[in-house]
């Protein structure tokens, strides 16, 4: 049976449980929210460690602490939801399929709004060489195993990749007992945050080496070890500088990808930058009344980051649902020198919104600047510019002209 | 313990298994003796899993006659045993004056060895069937295809189990003595008392061989490494593409698979380590980089996994590959059929190389057809290829079916399940990953591999850490963190 | 003495250079007066909280999570984690429930960060 809905959210974790608590807000009741895990709060459910809500709440709670904020606001509100619902297709006329255990659920959304979250890359998209054994975990498959089923990876751990979830998963082996020898970066700065360098790594005397990178996995059965290189600047491995580590756990965090299997079959274009959706300031995809916002949009390196977003995302569809948009120019946002992202991609009013960007690689003291036809429409100053660390710039209303592309650059 | 049986197929691959259902179609008692705790471990789950014209292999081989055999009947195994089959052609591309000459040389020898559907295309023809393929003309065969290997040697096997064949996995053949007219079999675990022996050992055949007495034979290994793409690749090729082969190597070519997914591979280097299928970083760029002058849309991000596969070649004194080998040395190791150098197209042909190996036995014992054999292996449709209202009626029936496990492939909880539960009794992590194709998806078993690990443990009564991934001592997990 | 630090209070992280004598702690490189705190309790006192699981019984899950509600020395980390491995919980817990109190007498709660229903024992 096909039901009728003004908005389908797709994904219960932060970005789709603060979209509905928002559009419940605004006056957008007839919602539901799709969730394929058996409960509410996605990645967040396996993620103990605190550091959450730091900026939207001031103090340091666990994910399943802050997800169960915008849970319980779900479940006060009665917003509706289901659970164990995994959708399987996406149609960018809008239709949505689910299956769920007790049948299929059909929709047709007014709005759809897109908040499935990110995916881990794997060893096989990063290509690492090397036998095939058992004991190679993504960090977030060996958080899950921990946190959620109560499982133990492994005991003797080489880490690969300076990711926030590699560090945290450094952290959480060694505090229940694994040995964790060293977390190898291929780049020269470390990808997570600075606490998590100290508080996961310094804290327990487990060394991090920046240009380093697996060259060989080794084992027919279960992982005996890794063989560990040094990389020159166009991060290949140098020759002669080899070395092997015994261990039976590697853990990747190579990288976190938008989950993007569904907008692809809606054939809603993507940023090759990003990984996820081409958005205008109101976080609309190519497809008319699809919206995006959290890591599927772009991955975000604070949760806190995620749920404004999406309730900025609330707002917009808000508004499309009551009058809709005119679009009536479509200027692109151009990454300029030193920007490796930006979202929106595009604009297509004068509305406000907020800019996010990342850098493309570690600068200090630099000028951000936002022009428009040689116009400057913004500058601001930056002691420390660092792509493992998202920027958000709020553009005000009525700041861009009708015509000409905006360029975001670094001076 | 002592098993008995009237026949042992010593290992479980494509061939042995197919041995194994053709010899249980007579009245005998079947043991099937395979190292690992599955049967798509080597060579059978390693390959390009295309189904091959004939046309590649010498006049009067043994190659082509049972190449171009397992061909014609791929149609009929495929609706009997329940495994996909797209007979969608493959081109072998061209573009120097000697391609060309090759290309009627290898059309020539094709039709000679009995292959139809060959012809000599021209670039546009060539560009119609595969757009963007890089190449001036092209042969065209009809008649090849791709297919699942896995679920063809699964239930090649399976459809052996239910028709009686006993399948010892695990079972590593360590010797083989004989007495009183009987084989002795020894594993570490049990010992086969047997009539007839088959030596269907693949990338060990040599060393069975050996121990049955048949010495002298030279087998190399050929490595070929594989790059898989996403699924996103498969709908720009519409059939497997090549290079001018010889007939010792195709070549590096680009293969849509029967679930849409692209293997590039494999290259070919030789080596004497059958158990090492590690891929090494400069092949995986040398692949990228071949197989992107036939097809450009090779792309580093598109990779998800990499893979390898070795072929046991029987090579002469002088290194030259030779013909497949299926023989009984009535002289030196009476009631067993030996078969060595099972190597491409082993796949294609193993059915008709079975029913050849089971001729030599027929010439020497007086077999029986039973009545009750039969042919067909029961296979439920899977969830991702069901229509709506067959995915409504299903989970109304088992609300498993309701809960999906692999997004990415569409892989419910009911198929985990019934995996599980296969009849060869395989409990490792890609036993299930071969009959499902859970955890094959983008995200390479990142969401799923969780799931997939608490419901062996479930449905099989095991402690987490006994599960096993693969092979031998390849523990998945250390175990609770918290117990008690 | 000198000791060189990197201010983890907000996302500027200062490199903060503390210089250490017998006239006390004094902090350069901070841009607030908080980067001075951090890098005088780093110093003298560094303290951590910490975040694990107990043994959960009863539960729709084996394990519930919990963290520490306030910062322990981090000389305590490792004998609180021992603490935590013995301890065992009974479902139904909610959030915040406290499940050790004052871990070995620290001034820190062990408290629950997810709610987890109780299931009865299966026959």
């Amino acid at each position: 049976m096909l039901m009728r809905k003004d908005a389908v959210i797709i994904g219960g974790g932060p970005a789709g449980l603060a979209a509905a608590v928002a559009l419940h807000k605004l006056g957008v009741r007839d919602i539901v929210i799709l969730e394929r895990e058996s409960q509410l709060g996605g990645i967040l459910r396996q993620c103990i460690h605190d550091g959450f809500g730091l900026q939207r709440f001031g103090c340091s709670l666990s994910g399943p602490e802050y997800a169960s904020i915008f849970i319980e606001e779900v479940r006060r509100l009665g917003i509706e939801y289901h659970t164990d619902a995994t959708v399987v297709s996406l149609s960018a006329a809008r239709e949505i399929e689910a299956v769920t255990p007790e049948g299929i659920l059909c929709y047709h959304a007014r709005a759809v709004v897109l908040t499935m979250g990110c995916r881990e890359r794997s060893r096989g998209s990063v290509m690492i060489p090397g036998e095939r054994p058992s004991g190679v975990f993504t960090a977030g498959s060996a958080q899950a195993y921990m946190n959620i089923y109560n499982r133990m990876p492994g005991h003797e751990a080489v880490i690969l990749g300076s990711g926030d979830i590699g560090l945290i998963m450094a952290r959480r082996l060694t505090l229940e007992g694994a040995h964790v020898n060293a977390v190898f970066e291929i780049q020269d700065h470390p990808n997570g945050l600075e606490r998590n360098i100290v508080q996961c790594l310094e804290d327990y005397g487990i060394p991090l080496y920046l240009r380093h990178t697996v060259t060989d996995i080794h084992g027919n059965s279960r992982l005996e070890g890794v063989t560990v290189s040094k990389v020159d600047e166009h991060s290949r491995p140098i020759a002669g500088t080899e070395k092997f580590y015994p261990c039976d756990t590697l853990i990747l965090s190579v990288g976190l990808r938008p989950d993007t299997e569904l907008l692809l079959d809606a054939g809603i274009e993507l940023d090759p930058r990003t990984h996820g959706a081409s958005v205008d300031e109101h976080l609309m995809t190519s497809a008319a009344g699809i919206f995006s916002s959290g890591n599927v949009l772009h991955v975000h390196d604070l949760v806190d980051y995620v749920s404004l977003e999406s309730e900025q995302l609330a707002s917009s569809v808000s508004r499309y649902l009551s009058k809709g948009f005119s679009s009536d120019r479509a200027l692109k946002v151009r990454c300029g020198r030193g920007i490796g992202s930006t979202v929106p991609q595009k604009v297509s009013s004068g509305d406000g919104f907020t800019l996010s960007l990342r850098f493309d690689a570690v600068m200090e003291n630099v000028v951000v600047k936002v022009s428009q036809d040689g116009r400057d429409i913004l500058k601001k100053r930056m002691r420390k510019a660092n792509p493992a660390e998202m920027v958000r710039l709020d553009i005000g209303s009525g700041a861009t002209a009708c015509s000409g592309d905006l360029e975001v650059s670094v001076e | 313990m002592l098993q008995y049986s009237d026949a042992a197929i010593i290992g479980g691959g494509v061939v042995g298994s197919a041995i194994a259902r053709e010899l249980s179609r007579y009245d005998l008692s079947i043991a099937v003796i395979e190292e690992n705790p599955d049967v798509v471990c080597e060579a059978s789950g390693r390959n390009s899993a295309v189904v091959h014209g004939g046309f590649a292999y010498d006049r009067g081989s043994l190659k082509a006659r049972f190449c171009v055999e397992g061909n014609r009947l791929m149609d009929e195994l495929s609706q009997e045993l329940g495994f996909r089959f797209i007979r969608c052609g493959k081109v072998l591309v061209g573009n120097t004056d000697e391609d060309l000459k090759q290309l009627e040389r290898t059309i020539s020898q094709g039709l000679d060895n009995g292959a139809t559907g060959l012809e000599l295309i021209d670039g546009q023809r060539l560009h119609e069937l595969v757009p963007a393929v890089t190449g001036s003309f092209a042969m065209l065969s009809r008649n090849s295809g791709i297919m699942d290997p896995f679920l063809f040697t699964i239930n090649l096997a399976e459809n052996a189990a239910m028709n009686g064949a006993r399948y010892f996995l695990s079972h590593k053949v360590i010797s083989i003595s004989r007495r009183n007219g009987r084989y002795i079999i020894h594993t570490p675990s049990d010992d086969f008392s047997v009539k007839w022996v088959f030596n269907a050992a693949g990338k060990g055949a040599k060393a069975i061989s050996d121990m049955l007495g048949i010495t002298g034979y030279n087998v190399i290994g050929s490595k070929g490494n594989y790059l898989v793409l996403d699924k996103r690749l498969g709908p720009l090729l519409p059939m497997p593409v090549y290079p001018v082969p010889s007939n010792t190597y195709m070549g590096i070519h680009v293969t849509p698979t029967v679930d849409g997914n692209v293997t590039v591979g494999p290259d070919a280097v030789n080596t004497d380590d059958f158990s090492y299928y590690g891929v090494p970083a400069d092949r995986m760029e040398y692949l990228r980089e071949s197989a992107s002058a036939l097809w450009p849309h090779i792309d580093r991000k598109d990779v998800i996994r990499t893979f390898s596969g070795i072929l046991s070649k029987w090579v002469d004194r002088n290194g030259v590959i030779q013909d497949f080998r299926i023989e009984v040395r009535d002289d030196i190791a009476p009631c067993a059929v030996n078969l060595i150098g099972i190597e491409s197209p082993g796949l294609t042909a193993a059915v008709p190389i079975a029913c050849y190996a089971i001729s030599l036995m027929a010439k020497r014992e007086d077999l029986r057809l039973k009545d009750d054999f039969n042919p067909i292996h029961y296979t439920a449709k899977r969830f991702a290829d069901m229509s709506e209202e067959e995915r409504e009626k299903a989970i109304a029936s088992d609300s498993h079916y309701g809960s999906l496990v692999c997004s990415c492939e569409k892989v419910t909880e009911a198929e985990i399940i019934r995996a599980i539960h296969n009849p060869l009794g395989v409990h490792t992590m890609t036993g299930i990953k071969y009959r499902t194709r859970a955890m094959m998806g983008n995200c390479q078993a990142g969401f799923c591999q969780m799931r997939i690990e608490s419901l062996l443990e479930k449905e099989l009564g095991l402690r987490a850490e006994d599960v096993r991934y693969l092979r031998g001592s390849s523990w998945v997990l250390a175990g609770k963190m918290r117990e008690g | 003495m000198r000791k060189a630090l990197t201010c983890i209070i907000c996302p500027n992280g200062c490199p903060l250079e503390a210089e250490i004598s017998d006239a006390g702690i004094t902090v350069k490189g901070n841009l607030c007066i908080r980067g001075e705190e951090y890098a005088k309790e780093e110093v003298l006192d560094p303290k951590r909280t910490i975040s694990s699981s107990i043994r959960l019984l009863h539960g729709d899950m084996e394990i519930v999570s919990v963290r520490l509600n306030r910062p322990v020395p981090k000389a305590m980390i490792f004998p609180i984690m021992e603490a935590i491995r013995e301890a065992r919980a009974e479902a139904p817990v909610h959030i915040g429930d406290v499940l050790i109190p004052d871990v070995l007498s620290t001034g820190a709660d062990v408290i629950a960060t997810r709610n987890v229903a109780r299931v009865e024992e299966k026959v």
